[in-house]
């Protein structure tokens, strides 16, 4: 159509350019993705866009990146794959995002509606695939409901509790014509409980002897770490977190412990056993915390706050459930605390808890000066000092990170908790470096998770993001082999694995890399990463069967816990 | 002292549920039943391109049962959930033998004939003991589930 009074020609908007401005509009600034036939049409308006667009090796790593993103920023991450085969390899990372509760929006092409459910070449019931982990799911197949829809994908994404929505995308939808029909707003979130469960969850507070706050995921994901700490501070009472709650609270504050569970420290088990209180907030006692949920903390009275309500008597039934964001909630029992003289009530609790902790203090402090994982991590720490982002895969090293490397800097440790999503690493890595290009990014892998995703060095190398590597490598799937090992008779069936040379294959890759073997110097070799422009990888040997200490097998408790060799 | 949650069966509590239409919003309601593993030990629907309205009943404690409510009412397709505080069970049968007036009575279960045919209605628990109690000769037997109404006996 044209206006002849004005000479401008007039365009009706495609569904591919309804998408790029509900993306816009959203004000995303990266996409993750892979394009292929299905999705042609949208990558053929992505250019006209101010939208920045990644191209990884493979749509897992899409999925991976746009979490890594998102966990980092707290923003909706988003990829993009097209139909069948494209859409398949993003599930895992839809599972990883879902299982940790990260906000996530997929966009996935279909083959046109015309060839829907005809098997047609690359059709796949994604959206079907996907229902079981996902938090929502569309098959947009009118073109007026696209722009609304993304918008709708995005606040579903971030609303509440926190996960992936799916939007399917017919390849004819993207390129039909279609009008801004406006935008719904979802229906307004369930209020928060009132205030008498707040009041009495301070109440309890207040009266507990040993007490203990236990912070999970969603105090990061709610901004919450500044009034977590305050209540802290306020009563007195000593910090645990979740594997995903670190760095929610500074690892070097007097009143942090550390964390519980499966590898958690053995004094923080011991602890959560002994307490009277567990002021559970942001958390979804997952069962490599509680192990055998009828023996955890035997003792206390338990404070369950969560965004999901239906979460709370999920596992654990609590003495005082609220359904609340973690920061509203903290606000509001801080608010009931206000006349609590500082740090009362609890002081000998806090000094059992420390005299606890002597002796484990005491065994890493001797194994520090070893090579191996405790010494990489502290290396590492000490070089960076602490003001950097570690992104860990999933196994050994995961656990041994956790555990020795001394987060003090808010939401520095990105890692897959729920899903336990080997090759997640080095693609998230990516998110958290366009995150913050300016940040000092570090990886820390096991040689078995590492090649999983390992094509993406060449994403890394073409956008020159400054990740530094750390291959933690046995020549094991280490953690299998510690259960082989512990469990199984040391029959070691499939867990040896082989890897190419890490130094030559980052040569391949234009990148730097170095091995470092027993006897090499460990800060050296940090060093020279971190003096290294753009991604080096390190490649750690360690020795074949250390093992990740204490150890509650699973489905049992803290007082079935394994906490050395032969113990 | 921390209680874990047993799931054990107590009671057997029953929820409406309105739906958005669509046979997506009705295999993602499915899906999620599937997955969190929501003990259904009864379920009806009926629906069409507008919307589904689903009687579920839940063989868990109440308190168990109402954090189920708070994870379906927090589904994007799901409209509105709410306590089916009065649910009914309706069946259809052919008894073989006489008895079953009167313990149909006994068990107060309400009933009609209909052709040849007895509509008897009552609460899910008494009906299921009730059917149970008329002995396996009966077996011409049509449950219709909690959604269904006994309609007025012909009347």
């Amino acid at each position: 159509m044209e206006n002849t009074a004005l000479n401008i020609e007039y365009k009706p908007r495609t569904g591919s350019e309804a998408m790029c401005e509900a993306l816009l509009d959203e004000g995303v600034e990266y996409l993750f993705g892979y394009p292929g036939g299905a999705i042609m049409p949208f990558y053929d308006a992505l250019p006209d866009y101010p939208l920045k667009h990644v191209l990884v090796r493979h749509e897992q790593a899409a999925a991976h990146a746009a979490d890594g993103y998102a966990r980092a920023t707290g923003r909706v991450g988003v990829c993009v794959a097209t139909s069948g085969p494209g859409a398949t390899n993003l599930v895992t990372g839809l599972a990883t995002a879902q299982m940790d509760s990260v906000p996530m929006v997929a966009i996935t092409g279909q083959v046109g509606r015309p060839a829907l459910g005809k098997d047609s070449f690359q059709e796949t019931n994604v959206m079907g695939m996907t229902l079981p982990f996902t938090k929502h799911s569309f098959l947009v197949e009118d073109p007026d409901e696209l722009y609304p829809t993304m918008r709708r994908a995005f606040e579903i994404a971030r609303s509440g509790r926190p996960g992936p929505v799916l939007v399917d995308v017919p390849k004819d939808v993207m390129f039909a014509a279609c009008n801004d029909n406006g935008y719904r707003r979802l229906k307004e979130a369930p209020e928060p409980l009132a205030s008498p469960a707040l009041e009495r969850a301070a109440m309890l507070l207040r009266n507990a002897k040993r007490p203990i706050i236990l912070a999970g995921h969603g105090v990061t994901l709610s901004g919450a770490e500044m009034e977590l700490r305050l209540l802290a501070e306020r009563a007195g009472i000593p910090v645990v977190t979740t594997l995903l709650g670190i760095s929610a609270f500074p690892d070097d504050h007097p009143l942090y412990l550390g964390w519980p569970g499966m590898h958690g420290m053995a004094s923080v088990n011991r602890a959560i056993d002994r307490s009277d209180l567990l002021f559970a907030i942001g958390m979804r006692f997952d069962d490599r915390i509680t192990g055998a949920a009828d023996r955890f903390a035997p003792n206390a009275k338990v404070i369950h706050i969560d965004v999901d309500p239906s979460e709370l008597g999920k596992v654990i039934e609590p003495t005082v459930g609220i359904a609340a964001d973690a920061k509203l909630a903290l606000r509001a029992v801080l608010g009931h605390l206000e006349n609590a003289p500082a740090e009362s009530g609890c002081g000998e609790w806090r000094e059992e808890l420390a005299r606890s902790q002597e002796p484990e203090k005491q065994r890493r402090d001797d194994a520090s000066g070893e090579y191996g994982p405790i010494r990489i991590m502290d290396a590492i720490k000490d070089a960076t000092g602490g003001d950097v982002r570690l992104v860990t895969d999933v196994g050994q090293h995961q656990m041994w990170a956790a555990q020795f490397f001394e987060f003090t800097k808010k939401n520095s440790l990105i890692t897959s908790g729920g899903l336990g999503t080997m090759g997640f690493a080095l693609p998230a890595a990516m998110g958290v470096a366009f995150a913050y290009p300016d940040d000092e990014v570090w990886v820390v892998a096991g040689d078995g998770g590492f090649q999983m995703n390992v094509q993406e060095l060449a994403t890394i190398r073409d956008f020159g993001l400054n990740i530094k590597v750390a291959i933690l490598n046995n020549g094991y799937l280490g953690m299998v082999r510690q259960w082989q090992q512990f469990f199984h008779n040391r029959r070691y069936s499939q867990t040896p694995i082989t890897g190419p040379n890490y130094e030559e294959m980052a040569s391949a890759y234009g990148l730097a890399g170095r091995t470092v073997e027993p006897g090499d110097n460990i800060e050296g070799a940090i060093e020279w990463a971190r003096g290294t422009e753009g991604c080096a990888i390190l490649d750690f040997h360690i020795d074949p069967e250390t093992n990740v200490y204490p150890m509650i097998p699973s489905g049992m408790s803290v007082h079935e816990m394994i906490e050395e060799d032969g113990a | 002292m921390a209680r874990s949650s047993t799931g054990v069966a107590t009671d057997t509590p029953t929820m409406g549920i309105r739906l958005a239409g669509g046979i997506y919003a009705l295999n993602r309601f499915l899906m999620t039943l599937q997955n969190k593993r929501v003990p259904v030990t009864g379920i009806t629907m009926d629906g069409n391109s507008e919307g589904s309205r689903i009687t579920l009943r839940l063989g868990c404690p109440e308190e168990t049962a109402r954090r189920y409510t708070a994870l379906l009412s927090s589904l994007e397709d799901v409209d509105e959930v709410w306590p089916a505080e009065e649910s009914m069970e309706v069946a259809l049968l052919k008894p073989a033998a006489e008895g079953w007036r009167k313990s149909a009575e006994r068990a107060r279960i309400g009933f009609h004939e209909d052709g040849g045919t007895v509509v008897a209605s009552g609460a899910p628990e008494k009906m299921e003991a009730w059917l149970d109690s008329l002995g396996e000769e009966e077996t011409d037997i049509m449950r219709l589930g909690p959604m269904a109404r006994p309609g007025n006996g012909g009347d």
